[in-house]
């Protein structure tokens, strides 16, 4: 296994630009998964790492190696597609075997390596199908075996799960998780999923419009996400963002509603607000961190109950609030109406502020 | 209730008139399809005396095989002529398939995959090719074939056939590639292969049912091509079938009888060749008309 | 672009430079190599060959192949056709042939389609046996017709009179009023199917959601055709009457073969018109500019025809 270094790496198609100046370190042994909407460039990235296309501009490197000129097959890397892409001509036993025949193995060693991969995946009782014999979840196990048999310096797997059901998807990612541990593999995990990539990766790659957003481990991004956009994809529900304006008064840094009402932010976060570039300021908050109240109390906003929705043993709610939507969340015993009005009171060590004009994270410096 | 009863009953009746309708459309068509491939037979099996009457017997007096032997006798003109138009037909046909065949892969596989500068305009002029009528290429092809010395050669057919079957070939072909996931592909390349081998020993065993499909067209269109190999031959021995069978009939103008055996015995490989491989001809042909 | 979140981050890094034509034409170099053969037999004998028509068209040939004597007329030979009353009686001609043979193909195509849709016995022998016109050559069948329509012994005129419908043989061919009709038949048995098997695919494509929904709406049979399986059909249908317009306008087989063209012209059409000025009274100079226009006609047609063709390639992704 080895270390993975995009530097610079861009993309573009005439003007548009899938990939634009990405630069990031996957440490050897390291799990990370990219991250982002559909179109972000996050495929292409992948693609751009396994050499199927080629790039604008920068370098990449696998190892030791400068790989950005090489063919796929000179990248010791093993891919994983979306559809599996198995050879649907081939038995499984043939689709395993075609990486090491390619490579020129001997037959003795080829049918070790085979024995082994299916052994280590469960599929030995399959080795004579045809890919369209098999489920889904079985295929996958195949395309997963096919990245294994050769003991590649990297592994690509571009949304390997996105077309198995919801319960396999879930039995699947655990099996993913244990194969990474297991063979202490590099891997770069392409998902539209946060959810996927939060519960995976050693670190994830947020993408969008071809940028990439930040790169941190699942915890750092959840707590302290560098922009909206970044806040408002990871998580589930998302982070709620709600436009104000900051102004100061009596001493104290408040932000205001245009409904008229005003909420006072703490020392820091009033510091904070005030080196926006203008007085547009993003308020956000995530549903653990907010609180509902029947009645006023000091330092909550006014909203209105807008949908409820009980899942047991946590109901969510979304509160209209000057104009936004706001997640919360509240014991079921909590009883909340539809359009009842209610008061949402922020944890002012744990919400999040953002430039309203450029929408990054305002921080202290 | 009643009214609902009865109106659904009406409805139900509606349903089967249009069935019936459909049932008898069908027999009056069917009737209409194989009536004049049935006369052709009958024909064939009369002598020329028992061809030549009127109203005529609908199914001859003493049926003989005597046109079929005469057709296939390699010791008479007839059948000596007859057999070398066959060979002519089938060498003809064969050799346009198989280059057709050859130069339309890597160009359909090109078309589905890449996206060169001028692909659109490459691909637009190879499908205008189809829209030209082959009267329009006559004059000067015949010239560039007296030139360069192919006329009354097999040269001068198959490279214009070549010309007609390769937009039909490109064009079907492409629509096999597009539906083979460019994954499969990227995958091999990724294990070890090059572009070129991805190509050879993934998408081409994938594409066998287009090349059938291709090649079926090609040997067809060849087969049964008139106007240019009316044009460019005017020797016996090179002439293919279709030609060949005007100049009989021109030369013995009432053995309707002979005639038909010969367009029969003509029909023959070209409407097994169809039977037989129907699937992939019909899959090919709507393939690129109807979007999945 | 400036409405991406996160741009602010690199608003500092320069943009990159620029990919000329001659470069991308010169990274995808290897690209044209898989077209090039294919490129090479075409130009060769398409692309000269419509340069040669063209230039033709603008002389007075020699009617002999002594091409080199030609001499520059200029438009001549276009006017020569324009004025000329055959001209527009061979497009009327033409254009009958075309419109009929079109329409007829289609209708009938439609309706086998239409009863074929439903799965029964013997469906897949009985679409085998339609569609063996559609195969067998042209030259078989224009023969095989002209037996049937014989005027002493064919087998038409025995069984309408059979029937009582008429007393003595009819002259289906040979008679300047029936015979461009009785062509029309003959093109229409032959190609018939080939519209039948597009119209088939292009019923699979019907969702049945949508026809039981109409059901349960309360449509009847004819309304269901109506407003669901015809608006799927638009599709293949005009695909289908342009490959069959343009085969019919450029026939040449079946009037050449049963007729000739003739009786006195009454069936000719342009192909077998042209063909008869070039190769049968040696007009050389005449029938190019003859080509010229039917190229031009077509070229129209072919806007629509390659328009329709390849409508959706391009939203298929490329590698």
């Amino acid at each position: 296994m080895a270390q993975v270094i995009l530097k610079d790496v861009v993309k573009n198609y005439g003007d548009v630009y899938a990939v634009n100046h990405v630069s990031l370190t996957v440490e050897d042994g390291e799990f990370v998964a990219l991250v982002g909407p559909s179109g972000c460039g996050k495929t292409t990235t992948l693609n751009l790492v396994a050499g199927l296309i080629p790039m604008s501009g920068g370098t990449i490197s696998i190892g030791d190696r400068d790989v950005s000129d090489l063919d796929p097959k000179d990248r010791d890397i093993a891919m994983v597609f979306q559809n599996y892409a198995l050879y649907p001509q081939k038995s499984v036993y043939k689709n395993l075997a075609f990486p090491l025949q390619m490579r020129k193995l001997p037959k003795d060693e080829i049918d070790k390596r085979v024995q082994a991969a299916a052994k280590t995946l469960d599929i030995v009782h399959l080795l004579e199908r045809k890919p369209r014999e098999l489920s889904g979840g079985q295929q996958q196990r195949v395309a997963l075996g096919r990245a294994l048999v050769r003991e590649p310096r990297a592994f690509l797997m571009d949304e390997p799960l996105s077309n198995l059901d919801a319960k396999l998807r879930v039995q699947m990612r655990s099996e993913i998780k244990r194969f990474h541990q297991d063979l202490n593999a590099t891997i770069i995990y392409v998902t539209h999923d946060q959810l996927e990539a939060v519960t995976m990766a050693d670190k994830m790659a947020v993408m969008n419009g071809g940028f990439l957003q930040q790169y941190d481990s699942p915890a750092n991004v959840f707590a302290n996400p560098v922009n909206m956009f970044v806040a408002s994809f990871v998580g589930s529900p998302a982070m709620s963002l709600i436009p104000l304006t900051a102004s100061s008064k009596d001493g104290r840094v408040v932000l205001q509603s245009p409904e008229g009402w005003e909420l006072p932010l703490s020392d820091a976060n009033g510091r904070k607000a005030l080196s926006a570039k203008s007085s547009k300021v993003v308020l956000g908050g995530r549903h653990s961190t907010i609180k509902v109240h029947k009645a006023q109390v000091p330092g909550s906003v006014p909203g209105k109950v807008y949908t409820v929705e009980p899942t047991g043993d946590i109901t969510f709610a979304q509160v209209f609030v000057s104009g936004a939507v706001v997640n919360v969340s509240v014991a079921p015993s909590f009883q909340l109406r539809p359009d009842e009005p209610v008061f949402i009171e922020f944890d002012q060590d744990r919400l999040h502020l953002f430039d309203g004009e450029t929408e990054m994270a305002l921080k202290l410096e | 209730m009643t009214m609902e009863l009865s109106a659904g009953a009406a409805k139900r009746r509606g349903a089967g008139g249009w069935r019936w309708a459909g049932r008898i459309f069908l027999v009056l068509l069917l009737g209409f399809t194989v009536m004049p491939m049935i006369w052709m037979f009958i024909t064939s099996l009369k002598t020329g005396f028992a061809a030549m009457q009127y109203p005529p017997q609908w199914w001859p007096a003493e049926p003989t095989l005597e046109n079929y032997w005469r057709l296939i006798d390699p010791s008479g003109t007839v059948g000596r002529d007859f057999i070398q138009y066959f060979w002519n037909s089938i060498w003809v046909s064969t050799l346009t398939t198989i280059l057709a065949v050859v130069v339309a892969v890597p160009a359909a596989y090109a078309f589905s995959r890449f996206r060169f500068p001028g692909r659109n305009f490459l691909f637009f002029a190879v499908l205008l090719r189809n829209m030209f009528p082959a009267v329009v290429f006559l004059v000067p092809l015949f010239i560039l074939m007296k030139a360069l010395g192919l006329v009354n050669t097999h040269g001068s057919l198959i490279l214009t056939y070549l010309t007609f079957g390769l937009p039909l070939a490109i064009w079907l072909l492409k629509g096999f590639y597009d539906n083979i996931p460019v994954q499969l592909e990227q995958a091999a390349r990724i294990d070890g292969a090059t572009r070129f081998q991805a190509f050879l020993l993934i998408v081409m065993p994938l594409s066998t049912p287009g090349i059938i499909a291709t090649s079926i067209y090609s040997f067809i269109g060849a087969w049964n091509e008139y106007i240019y190999a009316y044009t460019f031959l005017t020797r016996h021995d090179q002439m293919t079938l279709p030609v060949g069978i005007q100049r009989f009939f021109s030369e013995n103008a009432t053995d309707w009888p002979g005639l038909m055996a010969a367009t029969f015995m003509m029909s023959i490989p070209v409407v097994v060749l169809f039977l037989v491989l129907q699937r992939y001809f019909v899959r090919a042909l709507t393939e690129g008309a109807v979007k999945h | 672009m400036s409405t991406v979140p996160g741009q602010a981050i690199f608003r500092d890094v320069p943009e990159p430079k620029r990919v000329g034509l001659g470069q991308k034409v010169w990274s995808s170099r290897f690209d044209y190599l898989y077209v090039a053969p294919a490129l090479l037999v075409m130009l060769i004998v398409i692309g000269y060959p419509i340069y040669y028509t063209i230039e033709l068209s603008f002389f007075n040939t020699p009617a002999s192949l002594a091409l080199s004597a030609k001499q520059f007329n200029g438009l001549d030979n276009y006017v020569t056709i324009l004025t000329s009353p055959i001209f527009w009686k061979v497009t009327w001609q033409t254009v009958l042939w075309t419109v009929l043979s079109t329409f007829f193909a289609f209708m009938i195509g439609l309706g086998a389609a239409l009863a074929l849709h439903r799965e029964f016995v013997g469906r897949g022998f009985l679409r085998a046996l339609l569609l063996i016109p559609w195969v067998v050559s042209a030259v078989a069948a224009s023969y095989v017709w002209k037996w049937l329509y014989h005027s002493d012994f064919g087998a038409i005129s025995a069984m309408l009179s059979g029937v009582g419908l008429i007393d003595k043989p009819i002259n289906f061919i040979d008679n300047t009023n029936t015979s461009l009709y009785a062509l029309i038949v003959v093109n229409v048995w032959k190609e018939f199917s080939f519209a039948m098997i597009m119209l088939m695919a292009g019923l699979q494509t019907v969702p049945d959601t949508l026809l039981r929904a109409a059901q349960v709406d309360g449509a009847s049979p004819w309304q269901r055709f109506w407003h669901v399986t015809f608006p799927h059909l638009s599709g293949v249908s005009m695909v289908t009457l342009l490959l069959l317009a343009v085969q019919n306008f450029n026939s040449f087989i079946i009037p050449w073969i049963m007729t000739g063209g003739g009786p006195a012209g009454s069936s000719d059409i342009w192909i077998t018109h042209i063909y008869q000025l070039a190769f049968g009274r040696q007009r050389w100079g005449v029938a190019s500019a003859y080509a010229v226009i039917l190229f031009i006609v077509m070229m129209v047609l072919g806007y629509f025809y390659v328009r329709a063709l390849t409508k959706g390639d391009e939203a298929r992704a490329g590698a």
